[in-house]
């Protein structure tokens, strides 16, 4: 439930962020139609964001196609790390196989980066 | 009393005191002399079919060998044809030694045939570029021309050789060679700079060796192998330095890949960068955080401060500052913090290693290079050309020295290098098998050398990866402008192979996983060049695209 609350409160940033924060309008530029989905490895959680010309759109859920996707063990892992906003954490996490890419793994820095350019 | 005209001069010079046996060109009137010079000192002579192929191969056997690559080109268009393969020899540090023809000296300011000021136009992109006026001084020219390219910093030089020099002839006693070639002079750090550097990794917790093409020109396996093994520090070789150290030493973290390393690169206590440049391939090291401590190792003391500030700065030829540095190491263990490396590699490249297990149709690129690697082993070369290609086909593994090279990841970017680089891989190392990984579009370049191989014997394998397009650009495009607006990026369905089996070579085409081992097979039993021609999913795109697109974003 965390888990999904904090995906939700993200999305609503990012989308903020991309109407009124120049540096992070520059970041996302005129990015056309890539989606970058964060869920649990079971699918059961998820949200997907969606960046297409300067907007961020997203859908709950974690059946939706992807071009990337950063997969957690469990919901509640994925909570800490996520709300820990700790690049350590994530590597940890990482390291024990708690969290996975798939998909392009580039745009899963790519997003990383950009939600510290809002925090 | 025994004359040798111009010609005969240069050709006794490489063979008798450089001990150079191949030469790469194509011929020309101006160069007559010269090419004549090469038949009478018995070096090899491989005529391509584009000047930039003679000037890749050249830079590419001084990749494969160590030594100086020497490449011949005729005066005016030759040398202009050259020019790409000098630039990328300019910013790969290779030491190329381009031999070139020149309108006659008697001619000039007159409208002679394919009179051009070439020495202007590139010395920007050599060490050292000058004329020979006068025969006498031949050797001492190619001597000071071999100096420049192999001292300090490699990299490529220019002699030019008007025919008002080769031409003539000279009473040979009165041309003296020198007696040695050029010793390999080279500087050492102060003690007192390797005891500091010795400490900060003495008391590392998260080190990481990161060696570059450096690694690769001084080849130093010995000593480097001596460090890494003492300290047991974690090392990856990018570049040239590829292979120095195989990709399965216990030591290696390959296998965590471009991806692995970025996502890492933060948590890195101590870096060791040793030949390697933080250029843009590695974001002019922004990733890298401030309290990391980096030990800077280069032959050139200009790039040690080089977009990111060294804690310790050592300068001197890779090989013999690494050898310097083992005594004052202790040793160490870093097991554990390997093993996490490596955890987080796997898990970043989870979804690659995935595909390359799974047969899919079309073919997933990544795939493909598991395959080729399952057939050919890692005791290969391989070389990549493309843009995604070049990203796929860094996933290789190999032991030899300079085993996986993209060699169009240098900075010039320069796609075509993937043929010459695997001609010259060959002929230097005939026993090992070459593999050249090429996007479709990379292979247009240089596609004509294939007729070079058949001419020369020369049994590369390059299989295409072929998505009907300029990949990388076309995936950009789509991100950045839009599928529907898509811009000189498609190429079509090509068969490439029916070219090459048009001259002479062996050739498969390849639309289904099961077909790609035997078409290898086939390829490698012939004994001939061969190209595989592979279907491949167009819609694949690498990180590398990404990287490569946001690193233009203004
Ligand atoms: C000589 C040269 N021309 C143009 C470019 C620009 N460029 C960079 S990547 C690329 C596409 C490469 O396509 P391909 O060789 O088919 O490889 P793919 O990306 O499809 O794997 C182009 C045109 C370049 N780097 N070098």
């Amino acid at each position: 439930m965390r888990f999904s609350v904090l995906l939700f409160f993200l999305y609503r940033i990012l989308q903020w962020a991309a109407k009124h924060n120049a540096a992070y309008q520059n970041y996302v530029g005129s990015i056309h139609d890539v989606k970058i989905m964060i869920k649990t490895a079971d699918g059961k959680r998820g949200r997907l964001f969606i960046f297409d010309r300067g907007a961020v759109r997203s859908r709950s859920g974690g059946k939706h196609s992807y071009n990337t996707a950063i997969i957690w063990s469990d919901a509640k892992t994925g909570f800490r790390v996520m709300s820990s906003q700790s690049d350590e954490e994530q590597f940890k996490a990482a390291a024990a196989g708690e969290m996975k890419l798939d998909g392009m793994a580039f745009f899963a820095q790519w997003f990383n980066d950009g939600v510290k350019l809002v925090m | 009393m025994a004359l040798i005209n111009g010609g005969h001069l240069v050709g006794k010079y490489l063979k008798e005191i450089e001990n150079v046996d191949v030469v790469f060109g194509i011929s020309g009137g101006h160069l007559e002399s010269l090419l004549d010079g090469f038949t009478e000192y018995k070096i090899r002579t491989i005529d391509v079919r584009h000047e930039q192929a003679a000037a890749m191969m050249a830079h590419a056997w001084s990749v494969y060998t160590g030594r100086p690559g020497v490449c011949f080109l005729t005066a005016g268009p030759g040398f202009t044809n050259g020019l790409t393969g000098i630039a990328n020899a300019y910013l790969d540090n290779a030491p190329l030694v381009v031999l070139c023809g020149r309108a006659p000296l008697r001619d000039d300011l007159k409208g002679a045939l394919q009179e051009m000021n070439q020495i202007e136009v590139v010395r920007p992109i050599t060490k050292w570029a000058a004329t020979c006026y006068d025969i006498k001084r031949i050797p001492e020219y190619l001597s000071i021309a071999f100096r420049n390219a192999l001292l300090g910093r490699p990299g490529p030089v220019m002699l030019e050789l008007p025919p008002d020099i080769l031409n003539i002839q000279i009473e040979e006693s009165l041309v003296p060679m020198p007696a040695r070639p050029n010793p390999k002079y080279t500087v050492h750090p102060d003690e007192a700079d390797l005891k500091a550097a010795a400490e900060i990794i003495n008391n590392a917790k998260k080190p990481l060796f990161l060696g570059g093409s450096g690694i690769g020109f001084s080849g130093c396996s010995g000593p480097l192998g001596k460090l890494v093994e003492k300290t047991g520090v974690p090392f990856m070789l990018l570049n040239y330095g590829r292979g120095e150290l195989p990709d399965n030493h216990p030591l290696s973290v390959m296998d965590i890949g471009n991806l692995g390393l970025f996502f890492s690169i933060a948590r890195f206590d101590v870096i060791i960068a040793a030949g390697l440049r933080f250029n843009w391939l590695l974001q002019f090291g922004q990733i890298i955080p401030k309290t990391t401590k980096i030990v800077r190792i280069d032959i050139d003391p200009l790039e040690i401060n080089r977009n990111v500030e060294a804690t310790v700065g050592l300068v001197g030829d890779a090989g013999s500052v690494l050898g310097q540095l083992v005594p004052f190491v202790n040793e160490n263990d870093h097991g554990e913090w390997i093993q996490t490396l490596k955890g987080a590699g796997r898990s970043v490249l989870d979804n690659e290693h995935r595909i390359r297990e799974t047969a899919t149709d079309p073919i997933h690129p990544v795939r493909l290079v598991a395959q080729i690697q399952k057939f050919v082993g890692d005791d290969a070369i391989y070389i990549a050309d493309g843009g995604d290609t070049q990203y796929f086909g860094l996933g290789f593994t190999t032991r030899q020295k300079a085993g996986v090279v993209a060699s169009a990841a240098g900075l010039l970017g320069c796609l075509g290098t993937g043929l010459p680089f695997g001609m010259a891989a060959k002929l230097a190392r005939p026993d090992k098998k070459v593999v050249v990984l090429n996007g479709d579009g990379s292979f247009g370049f240089n596609a004509m050398e294939f007729d070079t191989m058949v001419r020369h014997n020369i049994p590369v394998v390059c299989v295409i990866n072929n998505d009907c397009a300029w990949g990388m650009i076309k995936h950009s495009q789509e991100v950045s402008i839009g599928k529907d607006r898509l811009q000189c990026s498609e190429l079509g369905v090509r068969r490439y192979e029916k070219m090459v089996e048009g001259l002479g070579g062996h050739s498969e085409f390849v639309t289904k996983d099961e077909e790609i081992i035997p078409a290898l097979e086939r390829a490698f039993a012939s004994g001939k060049p061969a190209c595989i021609n592979v279907m491949t999913d167009p819609t694949v795109t690498s990180p590398a695209t990404h990287l490569f697109y946001q690193s233009l974003k203004i």
